[in-house]
């Protein structure tokens, strides 16, 4: 896996790091911390690779909330107000 | 929440040609989202019957999808009466434009992005406060992510539990909050969501790189962020 090829990480700061994470964490098809060109550049720059950790830990975790266990219940109501527009019978009778 | 500013007209064009079905009959099929979204048994000959005027098959319709929409609904406008509102709204449109259904992409990928254009086209009729790219771009000093990189000892690794981070997405301003839901939580890619809201793609992953930041710092201090909406806050305005 190569990102950004024109970066080099064994001279850049961690301001510049931050300039380019975005497009880092988007250009990757998996967690930074599998890609040996930044192995150096986080073991010098711990607080660097906590912050990486912690975004990769917020996109994994809002994953679990497309799951069905996340998902609400409407109130009866919206069928109620669909059904006398479309005149249907109750969807749970069906 | 920041300062809201007024969006382009073009802005809220685009969101409106989505509604009328074009992109929707026309999008190209989206293989992962076909995996998150796989058939549900039965779905096909639903869509099939309710096409045909079957009132069954269309309420049907609605039992598989319902929680899926509203959720959708709740997570991108922070307020149970709307939500609901909207909800109904979405099942409405669906069934006037459900013949517009080819099968490109998984149904419930394709209702999906009807509910978020129309959620989108609802909060430019409140006066676009909610949903502010400008915001999102210059938000407040207060919504705005802090640029350090913060002390490791405070890492979330291992602890972002999913009710919390429902609660931290509801704090987040609803700029942040609609490129976060729909690329972190919906799967819609970013060039889906420059084309949603008129923006660059750069600027789809700047504004959810910032929203994560944001939800770095909410997650911090979970005893902050305030409860998720109960069953009996339908009318408030509960997230913001």
């Amino acid at each position: 896996m190569s990102l950004l090829p024109n970066l080099n990480f064994e001279t850049m700061t961690p301001a510049e790091f931050s300039d380019h994470l975005p497009e880092l964490i988007a250009s990757s098809q998996g967690s930074l911390f599998d890609n040996p060109q930044l192995t150096s550049f986080f073991a010098a720059n711990p607080d660097a690779a906590a912050l990486v950790r912690d975004l990769e830990a917020i996109a994994t975790a809002a994953k679990e909330l497309f799951e069905p266990e996340a998902e609400v219940e409407p109130s009866d109501d919206v069928w109620s107000n669909i059904a006398s527009k479309l005149g249907q019978p109750d969807p749970s009778e069906v | 929440m920041g300062t809201a500013q007024q969006l382009p007209t073009h802005y809220w064009t685009a969101c409106s040609m989505e509604i009328q079905g074009q992109r929707m009959s026309t999008a190209k099929p989206n293989p992962g989202l076909f995996k998150r979204n796989p058939p549900i048994a039965g779905e096909a000959e639903a869509i099939e019957r309710a096409k045909n005027g079957d009132a069954d098959a269309f309420a049907k319709l609605y039992a598989l999808h319902k929680r899926r929409v509203y959720t959708l609904c709740l997570r991108m406008l922070g307020n149970i009466s709307e939500a609901e509102d909207m909800t109904q709204e979405a099942f409405l449109h669906l069934y006037r434009k459900l013949g517009s259904f080819r099968g490109e992409s998984a149904f419930s990928t394709w209702l999906h992005r009807l509910t978020v254009n129309l959620v989108l086209m609802h909060l430019r009729k409140k006066g676009l406060q909610l949903v502010s790219l400008e915001e999102t771009i210059n938000p407040s000093e207060d919504d705005a992510p802090k640029r350090d990189f913060g002390a490791k000892d405070l890492s979330l690794s291992g602890s972002v539990d999913r009710v919390t981070l429902e609660r931290a997405v509801a704090s987040l301003p609803p700029g942040y909050r609609t490129v976060f839901v729909l690329h972190d939580v919906e799967g819609f890619e970013h060039n889906e969501i420059a084309t949603m809201l008129e923006c660059s793609t750069g600027n789809s992953k700047s504004q959810l790189h910032k929203a994560r930041l944001k939800l770095r710092e909410l997650l911090r201090q979970p005893e902050n962020l305030p409860p998720l909406p109960g069953p009996n806050a339908r009318g408030k305005e509960v997230m913001q």
